[in-house]
């Protein structure tokens, strides 16, 4: 029975990780249409400089988030002003911007990784957190932890969404931007907007990733593969599915773990072949 | 209130407008009636700023708004509501009036505006927590009007809003497009519908093959031999 409530815990905990990052992915590419391959990355910024704050400063990996989180989303909205706004003016219509996009995120990808490899090196660190038991449980404290971050952070921004006048804003810009436009939005300022806040939540969750896993600047890709599987799973451009679709994801990938740990990669595209069988377009596809 | 002078406009290089001047004043009620393909939507969106002119001058209430963005626009109170409703399908009705209500300025009011849109059109209050994909045309284009008029425009832009509706409820769309102009908004209307038209816009303009052929006040053309045959079947 312990065996059982620790998977579902612990796939709980990851499975928001990859819902946060997933989400992330789909406000880039659902909104702005960048198929960010250098998405992962960020997870990894996030992850290192909460753990050079850590290690330099020993401030709390948590509080760390108020600083990797702005932080992030300032690079992010920045890249979008310059560099993505210009590629999209320039492109004579969205699918050579896609291409070009992803080209333009590829070099981001390289740019990102070689610079931490320079200052990290490429050896594994993990930032001591919390990681006694609490009694009676097998599960680190610091798991825990994260999952109630996770929570809070999910339902916060669901709320943003949901509620406030730039969530709206994006939501409608999501479904038509054309007409958005018309209603008084505008749509650089949202779109860089998007592109900050996906990369933040990839940020907090590299935060949290460097106090329960391993963490190396090679670690960004795996992630942002995960993120592209779970955002297809969940259907192109929805919020909600990417959400569900981490989520899931997280739950098979530790009921994997726990039987046959080198499965986990084969089990990711087995759910995701399945899925895409009985729903071709996605769980919250139309 | 608004002013256009030798605008043309084209898509990659297929020439769209040629050369159209026209003038709209405070308060009134103008039609731009033509056949389908003949530049109406085109014109539409090039004033609302989605589009750019080649060349060309667009002015409203005494600024020239031809380079400005769609939302600049829209905040000066100039409202487009676009062809085929184009309602975010995924958002309540209540969430689409919001969005209507963007603007900073119209914001800050969106409830007492919601009340008066829900005056014009009962039937969206009924329905206001409900999907927009799930109303039927003629409340879609209830919707699309409610929501043009959640900024509180001085003026509005309405492309076709018969377009696909029962007779019955086109009727109540012209009423409506009445009622609005009795309020004192200032109305370009745009559509195929040309005898109703005719019937309740103060002036129009006929536009065929993007050129302007003919204008003036509605009662002259009703009269004119080209506007019978060629829109009126008489």
């Amino acid at each position: 029975m312990a065996a059982v409530r620790d998977i579902i815990i612990t796939g709980l905990l990851l499975g928001g990780i990859f819902a946060l990052v997933s989400v992330g992915l789909s406000l880039q590419y659902g909104v702005g249409r960048v198929l960010n391959v250098a998405h992962g990355e960020f997870i990894m910024i996030g992850a290192f400089v909460t753990f050079w704050l850590f290690s330099s400063i020993n401030l709390n990996p948590i509080v760390s988030i108020v600083i990797t989180a702005p932080l992030i989303f300032v690079i992010g909205w920045l890249l979008h002003a310059t560099l993505f706004r210009r590629l999209m003016h320039n492109a004579p219509n969205l699918d050579v911007f896609e291409g070009q996009s992803m080209l333009a995120a590829f070099g981001l990808l390289y740019v990102a990784q070689n610079i931490a490899r320079i200052i990290w090196g490429s050896q594994t660190y993990q930032v001591n957190y919390m990681n006694t038991t609490v009694t009676g449980a097998q599960i680190p404290l610091n798991r825990l932890v994260a999952l109630a971050v996770v929570i809070v952070v999910g339902v916060a921004f669901y709320l943003f969404l949901a509620r406030t006048r730039m969530g709206k804003a994006i939501r409608s810009s999501a479904q038509d931007p054309t007409t958005a436009g018309l209603m008084g939005v505008d749509i650089n300022s949202v779109l860089a907007i998007c592109f900050g806040l996906g990369l933040a939540m990839a940020g907090i969750a590299g935060s949290l990733i460097s106090f329960v896993y391993p963490i190396q600047t090679s670690m960004g890709l795996q992630y942002t593969v995960i993120a592209m599987i779970v955002v297809v799973l969940g259907g192109l451009g929805s919020i909600t599915g990417a959400m569900i679709g981490g989520v899931i994801l997280g739950i098979v990938s530790q009921l994997v773990t726990h039987f046959q740990p080198t499965w986990t990669m084969i089990a990711y595209y087995v759910v995701f072949v399945v899925l895409l069988l009985a729903r071709p377009k996605g769980i919250m596809g139309k | 209130m608004l002013e256009v002078e030798g605008l043309s406009a084209a898509y990659g290089r297929v020439q769209v407008l040629w050369d159209l001047s026209l003038k709209v004043e405070e308060g009134e009620f103008v039609a731009l009636v033509g056949a389908n393909g003949a530049g109406k939507t085109t014109l539409l969106r090039t004033i609302s700023g989605v589009m750019r002119p080649s060349t060309g001058t667009i002015t409203f209430l005494g600024k020239r708004i031809e380079a400005a963005h769609a939302n600049d626009i829209v905040n000066m109170g100039l409202s487009h509501i676009p062809e085929s409703r184009k309602l975010f399908t995924e958002m309540s009705i209540k969430e689409n009036l919001e969005m209507g209500a963007y603007p900073r300025r119209s914001w800050k009011e969106r409830r007492e505006t919601m009340k008066w849109v829900f005056g014009l059109f009962p039937r969206l209050e009924e329905r206001s927590k409900q999907l927009a994909r799930t109303l039927s045309g003629g409340e879609q284009q209830m919707l699309a009007m409610g929501r043009g008029l959640m900024s509180k425009p001085k003026m509005v832009l309405i492309d076709e809003p018969s377009n696909g509706l029962a007779p019955k409820v086109v009727s109540e769309v012209f009423e409506i497009l009445k009622s609005l102009h009795k309020e004192g908004i200032t109305i370009l209307l745009v559509e195929q519908n040309v005898r109703q038209t005719l019937n309740i816009a103060d002036r129009a303009y006929v536009l065929e093959n993007g050129r302007l052929v003919l204008q003036g006040v509605c009662s002259f053309l009703r009269e004119s031999d080209h506007v019978r045959k060629a829109y009126l079947g008489v």
